[in-house]
């Protein structure tokens, strides 16, 4: 791959112009994306049921396959949103591999525990409640509650990004409300 | 404008702090540098087999062009018409108005099609059967 001018990694330069840079070859323009949104993308991820040992791993595919379909970005949606999008494409393709070959998630107790212990475990137990109602909504109303919810986006932001209407959105994330509370009580 | 109505106002508390732990203890430098070194392992290696996507399509474009060429030289695909085709293309008109000469034509013609297999022995007449043949005809006819 050409080198070319980096992109200067100042809050200033915009996606679009990282993305640019990195389409002419600008491997730093890609990094640096990677560095304004790869904790967002772990937190929908992990929102989205995604197991904390395989957080890293996804988060690198979902950069991966973005950067290869870069090409494919109109700007429809923010790169961000577009970007949570194909994340949740990743989850899903991993979530099928799983399945085949029968991976158990490493299991809570073996996670190393950081912080206060009683503060982990009470917000452990709301993240585990929480992910488990996550886990039952179909996949459209999950995405879109976390893309809500979770990412404070719009419902027109989200629309474009889901490839659906702003109505059908707004119906989704309602609907994935509903079903939530109902689990949680 | 993002609502803040009170029947998810709790859950959009919850939410909010969904994954924030795991995605905090990501270490955001050690993924960029990962992602930078498997984009540039990729770019290394998708010229070396789209150059042999690229050689495996030529070589499949020139079987085909030879294949077909060989074909059309030969003449092209002809399929046979049958003969009874013919003879009622011939006179364009229903069973009703062949005569008895078009018809018996007609008759010979899909036999020799529906029963390629028949012998000179099978074609023979009844009277050149024996009373075996004859019984085991019969029995046919029947069942």
């Amino acid at each position: 791959m050409a080198h070319t001018q980096p992109a200067a990694a100042s809050p200033t330069v915009t996606d679009a112009v990282l993305i640019a840079a990195w389409q002419h070859g600008d491997e730093q323009a890609a990094a640096e994306l990677v560095r304004r949104h790869a904790r967002v993308l772990a937190r929908f991820l992990a929102g989205a049921g995604a197991p904390e040992a395989d957080l890293d791993d996804l988060v690198q595919e979902t950069f991966i396959r973005a950067f290869r379909a870069v090409g494919r970005f109109r700007g429809q949606c923010q790169f961000r949103t577009w970007l949570l999008t194909i994340g949740g494409n990743v989850l899903r393709d991993a979530g099928r591999r799983w399945a085949r070959h029968k991976v158990v998630p490493l299991d809570d107790a073996l996670r190393s525990p950081l912080g206060d212990p009683h503060e982990e475990a009470v917000a452990r137990e709301t993240e585990t409640r929480l992910g488990a109602g996550l886990a039952r909504l179909p996949r459209m109303q999950r995405e879109v509650f976390l893309l809500r919810a979770q990412q404070g986006l719009e419902y027109d932001e989200i629309a474009a990004a889901l490839g659906t209407s702003t109505g059908a959105a707004r119906v989704h994330y309602h609907h994935a409300v509903r079903r939530l509370k109902e689990f949680l009580q | 404008m993002i609502d803040h109505t009170e029947q998810d106002r709790e859950l959009r508390a919850l939410v909010q702090g969904l994954g924030a732990r795991a995605a905090e203890r990501l270490d955001v430098e050690r993924t960029a540098a990962e992602v930078v070194r498997r984009l540039r392992e990729q770019a290394a290696v998708a010229p070396a087999w789209w150059g042999r996507t690229v050689w495996l399509r030529v070589a499949a474009a020139v079987v085909l062009i030879v294949g077909v060429g060989l074909i059309y030289r030969q003449g092209g695909p002809k399929s046979p018409r049958p003969v009874g085709d013919q003879v009622v293309s011939s006179t364009d008109a229903g069973l009703s108005e062949l005569s008895s000469d078009q018809l018996r034509v007609l008759l010979q013609a899909l036999d020799a099609e529906e029963f390629p297999g028949l012998t000179a022995a099978q074609d023979a007449g009844l009277e050149d059967l024996d009373a075996g043949q004859l019984r085991a005809l019969l029995r046919s006819l029947e069942g």
